[in-house]
């Protein structure tokens, strides 16, 4: 029995066609590996369970800012000193907001090890490095990233309490711009100095180990050990300040935030009284990213095929 | 003292179709260990096997290559550019198929491989065209969407030549491609090597199995130690041998008869057993054979099998070597 001939079907073999296309350098390359990163980091393109994470720390961060904005709705025509004090706490100032959050520390937790360790685990680093990448190019890509996906995570809580802050206002959205034009350069200034010093504390440890989980726990685990040498500095220093507490790594880009806002440390803060406590952060600060970047670039000054 | 670096030794312009030019090339680890000492080559286009032990130095000719290590002497030019003018720019003409595992399990072949188009300077639309077409090429078209976690050694194997496809490359550097497959998948993968140079894209295949050399190259690159101890093309490397290997029966002493005969015209054999006769028919020119098979006929032998005996790669290889 044979097969009736089919009426219009064809097979074709297409062979292989060259590409005749634009094609970019060593900058196209850094930047196609900043924007693969964010997107793993964020989940795009992978699968619903990767993109829970990510999506849900954010929701939860911008959560605060809708609270702020409910509560200035419903007390909108309320004089303040005759708000409720318990209400009273639920709203913030800007400078508030741009705080190291626990939310924030388990995204950083999250994402920098999401970026970092896949490659080294699955051995696509000498895939990486046979492309127009060098180590520090892959090092620039990496933290910038994670900058952008850090001053994200922050900025657009901000932006949501600044839209939301301006539309409730009783005294109009025009005045209200006005009035806090400042806001429109120290909140992105301060986000920028938070986001920089995460991006790159975090990818530096991630780079040290291939395991995800460790990288997540041990940057946690350096934020809480900091944290408590710190704090037994500043109770054994009570009830005066003490530069001691520049050892809780978390804080130092809070000072600078303090510094970006008020122009000066905080007067009643961990470092109160301490003479050229502004200027001990600045160093901290810039030791801390100049140990971070040396760590990096150690990590991927050579690769093995 | 001048405070200029010494120049590398340049090289005279180089044929448009070369491939891979050394000179003198040598690389020594700061631990002492030679990785290549003094490797001089002139491989044309084409499939080219890179053949040698483990440790022979194959990586680390790869590594030059691409411009990820710098040589201590010498000089390296791939695809007719020296490599130490623009050791980065030179990785975009290249694609590399590493021999280790190197696949996120997480990522579907078509995102992995677009991805590295990408990273190659495809911009993403296009990218993702290439890896739909280079996929669908190495027979992945099925699966493109599944994670590569799943994948088998052969889907492996496939989707890293994929990736190394999908910038379309000059040059492909193949490190043990058929490392880990069953028969079946090396057959394919073979063929599928074998088809390259048919898009006109130059192979350097890297492995320890000569048959697969011999089987899909056309010249054959030898190193052992970090020095080079053979090259040429295939064709003339395993050329005929001048031996001529006849089985033979139809009585007992069979082979004696022959090689009496054979002896009588000045050719020399060797018995290998009671049926097999070696004939060294370098003395009896290009009518060797007819006159071999007219003794058999005049002597009433039965003849069972009559052969040209060519060199083997792996015979040339031993014998570069310096092993029997």
């Amino acid at each position: 029995m044979s097969l009736a001939p089919t009426l219009g079907g064809a097979v074709y073999d297409r062979g292989y066609r060259p590409y005749e296309g634009p094609r970019g350098g060593r900058n196209y390359a850094r930047w196609a590996l900043w924007r693969l990163s964010v997107r793993r980091a964020l989940g795009i393109r992978r699968s619903w369970r990767q993109k829970v994470l990510p999506w849900t720390l954010l929701g939860l961060a911008t959560l605060p800012a809708c609270v702020d904005i409910g509560i200035r709705y419903a007390t909108r025509n309320t004089p303040p000193y005759r708000l409720d004090a318990d209400i009273e706490d639920f709203l913030f100032t800007f400078k508030d907001y741009v705080g190291v959050s626990t939310l924030l520390l388990l995204f950083v937790a999250v994402s920098a090890p999401d970026i970092i360790c896949p490659d080294r685990h699955d051995r696509v680093l000498p895939l990486l490095f046979s492309r127009q990448l060098t180590g520090v190019d892959y090092v620039v890509a990496k933290v910038s990233a994670m900058f952008a996906i850090i001053f994200g995570f922050a900025f657009i809580p901000q932006v949501v309490l600044f839209v939301g802050q301006m539309f409730v206002n009783k005294n109009g959205s025009i005045d209200y711009f006005q009035d806090h034009l400042d806001v429109l350069w120290k909140v992105p200034i301060s986000i920028a100095i938070l986001a920089l010093y995460y991006a790159l504390v975090s990818v530096a440890l991630a780079s040290l180990t291939d395991r995800r989980m460790v990288a997540g726990i041990a940057f946690i685990g350096l934020m809480m050990i900091t944290h408590a040498v710190g704090q037994f500095f500043i109770e054994s220093a009570r009830p005066d300040g003490t530069i001691m507490s520049l050892v809780q790594l978390w804080t130092v880009p809070l000072v600078l935030r303090d510094i970006v806002f008020l122009g000066h440390v905080e007067p009643l803060g961990r470092l109160q009284g301490v003479e050229g406590a502004g200027f001990a952060a600045v160093f901290v600060y810039l030791a801390v990213l100049t140990a971070s970047a040396a760590v990096l670039l150690w990590r991927y000054r050579e690769v093995d095929l | 003292m001048p405070l200029v670096a010494a120049a590398p030794p340049s090289l005279p312009p180089p044929p448009a179709s070369s491939l891979l030019r050394t000179r003198g090339l040598s690389l020594t680890y700061p631990n002492g260990t030679v990785a290549l000492a003094g490797l001089d080559l002139n491989v044309p286009r084409g499939s080219v096997g890179l053949v040698g032990a483990n440790g022979a130095g194959k990586t680390t000719l790869f590594r030059l290559m691409l411009g990820l290590l710098f040589p201590t002497a010498g000089a390296i030019e791939v695809v007719g550019l020296p490599v130490a003018t623009d050791p980065i720019g030179i990785r975009s003409r290249l694609g590399y198929m590493p021999e280790h595992d190197c696949l996120p399990g997480d990522q579907s072949a078509a995102d992995f491989v677009a991805s590295f188009g990408e990273l190659a300077g495809l911009p993403p639309r296009p990218a993702r065209q290439r890896a739909s077409d280079v996929l669908d090429l190495v027979g992945l078209d099925e699966a493109r969407f599944r994670p590569v976690g799943g994948f088998s050694t052969g889907m492996r194997q496939r989707t890293k030549l994929a990736q190394a496809l999908v910038a379309d490359p000059e040059l492909l550097l193949l490190d043990e491609p058929t490392a880990g497959l069953d028969p079946v998948g090396r057959e394919e993968m073979l063929d599928l090597v074998g088809r390259l140079a048919g898009f006109g894209i130059s192979v350097l295949f890297a492995t320890h199995l000569l048959d697969d050399v011999q089987r899909v190259c056309d010249h054959v690159v030898m190193i052992d130690g970090g020095r080079l101890r053979l090259a040429g093309p295939i064709d003339e490397l395993v050329e005929r041998t001048g031996v001529l290997r006849v089985e033979v029966g139809g009585r007992p002493d069979a082979v004696e008869a022959l090689a009496a005969a054979l002896q009588q015209r000045g050719m020399a054999s060797v018995a290998l057993d009671q049926h097999v006769l070696d004939i060294d028919t370098r003395n009896g020119g290009d009518d060797a054979p007819d006159i071999v098979r007219d003794l058999i006929v005049d002597l009433g032998l039965r003849l069972y099998a009559l052969s040209s005996q060519h060199r083997s790669l792996d015979e040339l290889f031993l014998q570069g070597a310096g092993r029997p």
